[in-house]
């Protein structure tokens, strides 16, 4: 067989090749970038029953140039507000998305380490997302994720200096700490969609542009377990969805 | 003759190539050996097994009773590695380890071994983590040759042992007994002590200024010890560890 | 003299051989419990070390790992360790003189096959070693045997003494640094379970200097860090009459590509024995030997590492001096027999194994001795010439770091040149085996 030949097939081989990808790989997201008009939401509210655990103050004296948080910092297991309302609970769709793949925004989520403590404490974010992590203090910090499921990595921060962190793998979630200052806790969540919100102070969350579907939502809280339930969202609806976290 | 000759070459190319993208975790590589997991998997049964576990997890029948606990290959962390932290040791820094042993731990030196037999174990032990396979090797960290100490380059890594906090965890004389150390725990969630720079016992993946350079530079994963190449720069970490150098001193 | 006393006196040595129990050798589940190791990584198949192990005996039973010293070991672990056989075992001896009625002396005699069987353990053997500190090892070894005991080892040794590990020293009763060592032996029968040419005297020598056996004395030896050069040097007090013997031993280990680890050495063993005993009132004072003469051993020695295969091969020559090869005091030169000699000889065995895994090895071995020259001319040439074979299999069922099990079956048989007592025929041993080596 003469080079010339081979050559020409190589060359077809590889047009195919990339066609073939960028036509699929087009056909796969575009599953993602729902019609908008034709999609719901889902909103509601993660409320605690009962009396919350107590929090603690944390004793920061091992370092007096964690004084900025010093004074108020308390532990962060149950935040609860006096409605009930409970925060920190990070509310996903875990099922009925079949396999569809999503791009990570281009946006930066921030986590930032600010009177010796994560703010915020649960930061939610997508696979490949990057995540800045900021040092807003007057102290040196080590940022040091511990996942199961993704590369885990321990990075020395001092005050300004920027830092970016990725993951690859879903993981809900991955504790965050600091080993100079151990009572620093935080959790990253990972997805590999954009269905997720994490509750503010009042407890609510809303879940928008679901393309209509049955979907199993997912609230997770870092001490009190997960709770799911199951909801089918039609073009235009917004159902409502209530979890309550018992101690 | 050249074109049967071009063409054989092309076809072999791809082969290797193939074989390459799809075996190259199964295999490992020290100098001119070569690494094959098929007789690793034979000496790990014999040496490793009673401390690492069948499954490469560090739950081996002796576990419950070894402090460090042996390591977890299934994640793919290592503590001493040439490479930045979060990323996959290199084979050298793994044939590194089963050579020179951990001191202070129940891993020995396995420097009695052959060298082939060393490499066929590198190989076996990257087959417990599908990370080789699915990540791509990095290149390991730069280190550049040490400046001469002096009392300038010891003052800096004195300011810097303060600003970077290492006080915290290590001590202000390097104890290991600062006010953050007794709440150390690994990440496996077993409690673990910052290594006191003035006993003068050897440290765990070297023992020369460049070891205690790359461990700064690398942190050893899996441990509370950072990474500090986010922060400083390869001047600041030879000031830093001719400082620790004075520190190890005051214990001879 | 004449014929009738040599034969008797090999007749003797045989029996010795033949019914003295062979001494176990050593395998250590306390240092597997003190580690955390398995049995396997010290021993291809235990009792047989591979390079890891003998280089942690080299340390002085030490990993150098800094968790060495007892202060890191829990309260309750003890250094100690036992070791018992219990097995059948059925002996024969092809030729012995028996009594053509059985009781009566007066009917005369004949050569005749005698055998016997049963259970038997080969004595306990309690061994208790370790570091009594960092680089200060140690070994005890009480040996039980019947209602009798023994101290068959004890010793200190002080490792890696100004900081080098080509400088230890051993004080005390313990085994020489045996180019193949005695503790390497998978086999346990009375027949197989030793290796002749460490214990060979000719018949009517009187030296009795021997390799094999614990002697008492003073050894310094040294390795690199990964065991491949190794010497030893001892010097021994032999018999307890002022008496001095040396033994050196020196290794090169080298790897042969896809072959594995090879190891090669030389050795010899020189020194002096006495002849005659100052005497008190005509019997000997103890420890009173006169009239030193000097024998020597000497040779050399290789183990192969094939794959799963290794074999042993071993090379000795030995010669006595005249008059204790002919058991004649040096101060009676006119006493020595026509044509005497220092006896000398030359000896070697090949021991094979294939170690399937560490719980399955087999055992195959040769050995022969053939006198060179004689002590004096009465003597036939062939006498004391042996051959030896054995073949067996170690099955371990349990194998952990508490303990081990390994069932042994093996057939050993010796043949004695002319050792027959009334025929002047060649005579033959043998032993068959079967039972359990249980070390804890």
């Amino acid at each position: 067989m003469k080079i010339k030949d081979m050559k020409t097939r190589c060359v077809w081989l590889a047009v195919v090749v990339v066609s073939a990808t960028l036509t699929c790989g087009r056909w796969l997201t575009s599953a993602a970038a729902a019609d908008t008009s034709s999609s719901g939401s889902v909103t509601g509210m993660v409320k605690f029953d009962g009396n919350p655990p107590k929090a603690s103050r944390i004793d920061m004296s091992s370092d007096p140039n964690c004084k900025s948080g010093a004074s108020t910092a308390m532990t962060e297991d149950v935040v609860a507000g006096a409605n009930g309302s409970l925060e920190n609970v990070v509310v996903f769709v875990a099922d009925g998305l079949e396999g569809r793949t999503f791009q990570p925004p281009a946006q930066p989520a921030v986590l930032e380490q600010k009177g010796c403590s994560y703010r915020p404490h649960v930061v939610a974010i997508q696979a490949n997302q990057k995540l800045n992590v900021v040092n807003s203090d007057a102290t040196t910090h080590n940022i040091h994720p511990m996942p199961a499921n993704n590369r885990e990595s321990n990075m020395i921060q001092p005050p300004g200096v920027p830092l970016d962190l990725t993951f690859a793998r879903e993981e809900i979630a991955i504790p965050v700490k600091c080993n100079v200052h151990p009572w620093m806790r935080g959790y990253i969540a990972v997805f590999k969609h954009p269905y997720f919100a994490v509750t503010g102070k009042d407890g609510g969350f809303e879940l928008k542009d679901l393309p209509p579907g049955t979907y199993t939502i997912t609230a997770w809280h870092g001490k009190l377990g997960t709770q799911s339930q199951k909801v089918t969202v039609g073009a235009g609806q917004n159902p409502k969805l209530d979890f309550v976290f018992k101690q | 003759m050249h074109r049967m000759a071009n063409k054989t070459n092309l076809t072999m190319a791809f082969i290797l190539l193939f074989c390459a993208l799809t075996s190259h975790a199964q295999q490992s590589h020290i100098g001119h050996l070569v690494g094959n997991a098929k007789h690793g998997k034979a000496l790990y049964q014999r040496y490793c097994i009673f401390c690492h576990g069948a499954q490469g997890d560090g739950n081996g029948d002796s576990a419950p009773y070894l402090d460090p606990k042996p390591r977890d290959f299934t994640k793919a962390t290592f503590k001493c590695r040439s490479t930045p932290s979060g990323d996959l040791p290199l084979d050298s820094d793994l044939y590194d380890t089963i050579t020179r042993g951990v001191h202070a731990s129940g891993m020995p030196s396995w420097r009695p071994l052959l060298r082939q037999d060393r490499t066929d174990l590198v190989a076996y032990i990257k087959t417990f983590s599908p990370r080789f396979q699915e990540e791509q090797p990095v290149a390991p960290i730069q280190i550049p040759s040490e400046p001469p100490t002096s009392p300038d380059s010891v003052k800096r890594g004195g300011q810097l042992f303060q600003s970077m906090n290492c006080g915290l965890c290590h001590g202000k004389e390097g104890r290991g007994n600062g006010p953050s150390a007794a709440s150390l725990t690994d990440t496996r969630g077993y409690p673990i002590r910052p290594f006191d720079l003035t006993s003068g016992t050897r440290l765990k993946c070297g023992d020369s200024d460049t070891g205690i350079f790359r461990d700064l530079t690398t942190g050893l994963d899996g441990t509370p010890m950072p990474s500090f190449a986010s922060a400083l720069k390869p001047d600041q970490i030879w000031d830093l560890v001719h400082y620790v150098a004075t520190l190890r001193a005051a214990s001879k | 003299m004449g014929d009738g006393r040599m034969k008797k006196a090999g007749r003797l040595l045989l029996l010795a051989i033949v019914f003295a129990s062979v001494r176990p050798a050593l395998a250590i589940p306390a240092f597997a419990r003190k580690y955390g190791l398995p049995c396997s990584a010290c021993h291809t198949s235990w009792p047989m070390l591979n390079n890891f192990g003998q280089t942690f005996k080299d340390n002085g039973y030490q990993l150098g790992n800094g968790r060495d010293a007892p202060i890191y070991q829990q309260p309750e672990y003890w250094p100690i360790t036992f070791r018992v056989t219990p097995q059948w075992h059925r002996e024969s001896n092809d030729r012995v003189a028996v009594d053509k009625v059985a009781g009566s002396a007066a009917s005369g005699q004949v050569e005749a096959s005698v055998a016997s069987s049963g259970f038997d353990t080969s004595g306990i053997d309690i061994l208790s070693g370790g570091t009594l500190s960092n680089n200060i090892s140690f070994l005890v070894q009480p040996f039980i045997n019947s209602g009798s005991s023994s101290i068959a080892q004890a010793w200190v040794r002080f490792d890696n003494l100004a900081r080098t590990r080509w400088l230890n020293v051993k004080l005390g009763e313990f085994e020489l640094d045996e180019p193949i060592s005695q503790e390497r032996n998978l086999l346990l029968s009375n027949t197989g379970g030793s290796y002749y040419n460490y214990f060979f005297t000719p018949p009517g020598d009187r030296s009795f200097a021997v390799l094999g056996g614990n002697q008492l004395g003073l050894e310094i030896s040294g390795h690199s860090e990964n065991d491949y050069s190794r010497y030893s040097m001892a010097l021994l007090s032999t018999f307890p009459s002022h008496t001095y013997s040396g033994y050196a031993n020196f290794t090169q280990s080298f790897e042969l590509p896809k072959l594995g680890l090879q190891r090669i050495g030389v050795y010899g063993y020189l020194g002096e024995a006495p002849t005659y005993s100052q005497t008190s009132g005509g019997a000997p004072i103890p420890g009173a030997g006169l009239g030193n003469r000097s024998f020597y051993r000497a040779g050399a020695y290789g183990m192969w590492y094939v794959g799963k295969f290794d074999f042993d091969t071993f090379y000795l020559h030995g010669q006595d001096n005249v008059f204790l090869g002919n058991s004649v005091p040096a101060n009676q030169p006119s006493a020595l027999p026509p044509g005497a000699a220092g006896p000398a000889w030359n000896g070697g065995f090949i021991e094979a194994h294939y170690t399937y895994n560490p719980r399955f090895v087999l055992i195959g071995k040769y050995e022969l001795i053939r006198m060179s020259r004689q002590a004096n001319s009465e003597i036939r040439s062939d006498l004391g010439n042996l051959d030896n074979w054995a073949v067996g299999y170690r099955w371990y069922p349990i194998m952990n770091p508490r303990g081990g099990l390994a069932w042994v079956q093996e057939y050993s048989r010796l043949l004695n040149a002319g050792a027959a007592p009334l025929s002047g025929r060649d005579d033959a041993t043998s032993s068959l085996l079967m039972g359990f080596d249980f070390d804890f």
